[in-house]
C-alpha cells in the first residue's frame, strides 16, 4: 500500500473546486453547476519518480468565510488548495483574509493558491488585477481545457512525498 | 418490546454499525445501508475512511462528520458518521446514519442560492469592466451631458420669461436662486464634456494673441470682490516684467485660474487668497509664466493629496452634483495639455499652494489693443428698440422641438418687437422663406427631414437674391469648434448655444439686423 495523504480543496462556491476534480481524477469537465453540499472525496494514485503516493482529496462546500470550516472536514490534511474563480474578483476579494485564519489554525500546512477559469479572462489583466490587489498565486488553471490541472496535482504529490522522507 | 419492534422499523434502514480493526479491516457490519464484507479493507469501499487512521493516532475517542457524499450501486447517499474508538484502542466503532431525505433538501436550497449569487456576481463584474472601460465612460459622459443640457435649455429660458413677467419680490428672490441653482449646472455640464474630451483627446489647445495684463486684471477685480464677501483678504502681484500681450490660450488658462481660485474660496474660511503671477525670463520670444494660488484654508491631508485629481474618485466620493467637483481634475489635465505640470503643496489646516508654470509666446506686437479673434458687440438696449414706433420685423424660427418653439414665442411676445413664425423642419423653412418675406432667420441645427445646415445650404444659394441674403442665426445646445467652422461653411452668420441667453439672442438678432440694413443701404 502506498502512502496516502490528504488533500482539502477550499473556496468560495461555484469556483470550480469539484470541476478541477473531476478534471484531475476522471478527465471529464461539465457546464452544469451541481453545488457540492458537504464533503465529496475521491481518491487517486499519483506517481513520482520511483514512489507512488495516493491523495485522497477531499472536495468541501464552498463559503466564503473559512472560520466557518466545520473541523472534521479540514483535520488530518496535509496541504490545502484554496480556489478562487479568476471571473469573479469577490472569490478572491478576501483571500489574504481567509489565508491567514488557514495558516493560524493549520501551521506549517502548505496553501496552494488556484486562480480557475483562467479560459474566460484575458490572462494579462488578470494578472494585474491580483498583482494589485498583492495577491500571490501558485497556478493559474482551467477545469475546462485542463490546464495546469495535472500539474498542480502532480507538484502537490511531489511536495507531500519529499517532506515525507 | 411492541415499542422496541416498531422503532427498529424506523431507525434500522437508516443507521449501520461497523466496527473496523487498526488496520483499517472490516471486523463486524451489520450492513443495513452498505453492503460490506467481513476482513474486507474499508477504504476500497470508499476513500472517506483513510480518516480513521488519524484517528487511531489521536488521542479524542470521539469523532463525528456530517453530510458525507457517497455513490453507492448508482445512488447518491449523504451520511453522517459518528466514530468511537474502543478502549483497548484496538477497533473503531463507525456509527452510519443516512440522511440523504434531509440533505437533499438542503442541496436544493443552497442549489438555487449559490446560483442567483453567482449571477449577481457576474452582472457586478460587467458592470465594472464597463465602467473602467474608458471609451464607454467618455461616451456616457459626453451623451448625458448632451441629454440634459436640451432640458435644461428650457427650464433657463423659461426662468428668463418668468423674470420678466408680473412676479412678486419673493418670488423673484426664488427665481434667482433657481437661475443661480442652473447656471451652476451649466458649469458642470461643460466641465463633464471638458473632461470627456480632454480624455478622448478631442480638446485642442488653441493659442492665440491676447491682452494679458487686461485680462488678469479682470480676474483680479472679481476675485477680490470674491474674497471680500467672504471677509478674506485677497493679495495679488505680478512681476513687471511680464509683457501685456502673450500668445495663449486666453480661454484655457481663464478655466484653470477660475477653477484654482473657486477652490481656494471654498475651502478658505479665514486669512486669505493669494495669486502670484511671475516669471524668471526676460527672453523675447516665449517666457515662462508662474502662476501661483495660495490659501489659508483648510488643507488636504497628506493621504488625499493625490486623490484629489481624480476626477472619478471624486464623482463617487463626493456625489456627482456636491462638493468641489471636478473642477481640480480639468485643471490638471488642462495643464497636461499646455505641456505643464500642476504642483499642489498642502499642511491640512494650514492651507494649500497650487503652482504651475506655462510657458506663452510673446507677442511682437506689445500696443494695438485689437484681439484678432474678439468680436466686437454693437449692443442695442432693449428698450431703445421698445420706444420707437416702427414697423414690427417678421423672424422666421426652424425648430422642431415643442418646448423650444414655446420658449421662443414667449421671448418674443415679451420682446414686443418682433413677429415670429415657426417652421418644424428645414424644409418648411424653405417653403415659408418662399412664400412670405422675413428679416431675419433663427435655425435650429439639429431637425428632422432637413437639418440646419442643409437648410442654411440650400438658402444660400437660392435663386431669390431676397431669400440668399437672409441673417441666419444658429441656435444649438452643441458646441463643438467643427460644427461652429460648417456651420460658418454654409452661411451662417452667428452662433448662438442653448441654454439660450436671452439678452445676447436680442443683441445678436439686433446687430444682424443693423448689418444687412447698412449693407443694403450700402448697395442701393
Ligand atoms: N469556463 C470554465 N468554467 C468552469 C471552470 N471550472 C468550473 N467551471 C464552471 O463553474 C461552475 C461551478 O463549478 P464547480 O466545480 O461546481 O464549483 P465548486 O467550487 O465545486 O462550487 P461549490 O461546490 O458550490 O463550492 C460550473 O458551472 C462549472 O462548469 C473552468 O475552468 N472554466
Ligand atoms: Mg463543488
Amino acid at each position: 500500500m502506498s502512502v496516502s495523504k490528504k488533500i482539502v480543496l477550499l473556496g468560495h462556491f461555484g469556483v470550480g473546486k469539484s470541476s478541477l476534480l473531476r478534471r484531475f481524477v476522471e478527465n471529464t469537465f461539465s457546464e452544469n453547476y451541481m453545488v457540492t453540499i458537504g464533503v465529496h472525496i475521491m481518491k487517486k494514485e499519483v506517481a513520482v519518480e520511483n514512489d507512488a503516493v495516493t491523495l485522497i482529496i477531499w472536495d468541501v462546500e464552498g463559503t466564503d468565510d473559512f472560520t466557518k470550516y466545520r473541523s472534521s472536514y479540514l483535520m488530518g490534511a496535509s496541504s490545502f488548495i484554496y480556489v478562487f474563480d479568476a471571473t469573479r474578483a469577490i472569490t478572491y476579494s478576501d483571500l489574504k483574509y481567509n489565508l491567514n485564519h488557514i495558516n493560524e489554525k493549520f501551521r506549517g500546512i502548505p496553501v496552494h493558491v488556484v486562480g480557475n477559469k483562467v479560459d474566460l479572462v484575458d490572462e494579462n489583466d488578470l494578472l494585474k488585477e491580483l498583482e494589485a490587489q498583492e495577491i500571490k498565486h501558485s497556478y493559474l488553471s482551467s477545469a475546462k481545457t485542463g490546464k495546469n490541472v495535472e500539474l498542480l496535482f502532480q507538484d502537490i504529490a511531489a511536495q507531500l512525498v519529499t517532506h515525507a522522507q | 418490546m411492541h415499542n422496541k419492534d416498531v422503532s427498529k422499523q424506523f431507525l434500522d434502514n437508516r443507521h449501520q454499525l461497523v466496527t473496523v480493526s487498526s488496520e483499517l479491516k472490516v471486523v463486524e457490519s451489520d450492513n443495513v445501508i452498505f453492503y460490506l464484507d467481513k476482513g474486507s479493507d474499508i477504504t476500497e469501499f470508499h476513500p472517506f475512511f483513510y480518516t480513521l487512521t488519524t484517528i487511531f493516532d489521536e488521542l479524542e475517542t470521539s469523532h463525528r462528520f456530517f453530510c458525507i457524499q457517497i455513490e453507492f450501486l448508482g445512488k447518491r447517499r449523504y451520511i453522517d458518521i459518528q466514530t468511537k474508538k474502543s478502549i483497548e484502542n484496538q477497533e473503531v466503532y463507525v456509527f452510519i446514519e443516512d440522511m440523504t431525505e434531509h440533505y437533499k433538501n438542503v442541496h436544493q436550497i443552497k442549489q438555487v442560492r449559490n446560483e442567483s449569487i453567482i449571477q449577481f456576481n457576474v452582472v457586478q463584474e460587467l458592470n465594472n469592466q464597463l465602467e473602467v472601460q474608458r471609451g464607454f465612460k467618455n461616451k456616457f459622459l459626453a451623451n448625458v451631458s448632451h441629454e440634459i443640457r436640451t432640458p435644461l435649455n428650457s427650464i433657463k429660458g423659461f426662468l428668463n420669461v418668468l423674470k420678466v413677467s408680473e412676479v412678486s419680490k419673493e418670488q423673484l428672490d426664488i427665481i434667482n436662486i433657481v437661475q443661480d441653482s442652473s447656471d451652476t449646472l451649466v458649469t458642470i455640464l461643460d466641465d463633464l464634456l471638458d473632461i470627456s474630451k480632454i480624455e478622448a483627446g478631442r480638446l485642442e489647445i488653441k493659442n492665440r494673441r491676447f491682452d494679458f495684463k487686461s485680462f488678469i486684471d479682470v480676474l483680479r477685480k472679481t476675485y477680490a470682490l470674491r474674497a471680500q464677501e467672504k471677509r478674506l483678504d485677497f493679495d495679488f502681484e505680478i512681476g513687471e516684467n511680464i509683457p501685456n500681450f502673450l500668445v495663449g490660450d486666453r480661454l484655457r488658462i481663464n478655466q484653470i485660474l477660475i477653477n484654482l481660485l473657486e477652490n481656494a474660496l471654498r475651502y478658505t474660511h479665514q486669512g486669505s487668497i493669494k495669486l502670484n503671477i511671475s516669471t524668471s525670463s526676460r527672453n523675447l520670444r516665449r517666457i515662462p509664466i508662474t502662476f501661483e494660488i495660495i490659501d489659508t484654508g483648510i488643507g488636504i491631508a497628506p493621504e488625499n493629496l493625490e486623490r484629489i485629481f481624480e476626477s472619478f474618485t471624486q464623482l463617487e466620493k463626493r456625489g456627482l452634483f456636491g462638493g468641489s467637483g471636478l473642477g481640480l481634475s480639468i485643471v490638471k489635465q488642462l495643464t497636461g495639455l499646455m505641456e505643464s505640470e500642476l504642483e499642489v503643496k498642502s499642511v491640512e489646516g494650514e492651507g494649500s499652494s497650487f503652482n504651475f508654470t506655462l510657458t506663452l509666446g510673446v507677442s511682437h506686437d506689445q500696443k494695438s489693443k485689437i484681439e484678432r479673434d474678439s468680436v466686437p458687440l454693437i449692443a442695442l438696449p432693449d428698450k431703445e428698440i421698445k420706444g420707437k414706433k416702427k414697423k414690427k420685423k417678421r423672424i422666421l424660427y426652424g425648430e422642431d422641438i415643442e418646448v423650444n418653439q414655446l420658449l421662443m414665442t414667449k421671448l418674443m411676445a415679451d420682446h414686443g418687437g418682433y413677429s415670429l413664425d415657426i417652421a418644424k423642419n428645414g424644409e418648411w423653412v424653405i417653403e415659408y422663406l418662399e412664400r412670405y418675406p422675413y428679416d431675419l432667420l433663427l435655425l435650429d441645427l439639429t431637425m428632422p427631414v432637413m437639418d440646419g445646415f442643409d437648410a442654411a445650404t440650400v438658402i444660400r444659394n437660392h435663386s431669390n437674391k431676397q431669400i440668399r441674403k437672409i441673417p441666419i442665426i444658429a441656435l444649438t445646445a452643441r458646441t463643438t469648434q467643427e460644427e461652429k467652422e460648417l456651420a460658418k461653411e454654409a452661411g451662417i452668420n452667428a452662433f448662438l448655444i442653448k441654454p439660450l441667453d436671452q439678452k445676447a439672442l436680442f443683441e445678436t438678432i439686433d446687430r444682424l439686423l443693423n448689418r444687412y440694413k447698412k449693407k443694403k443701404q450700402e448697395e442701393d
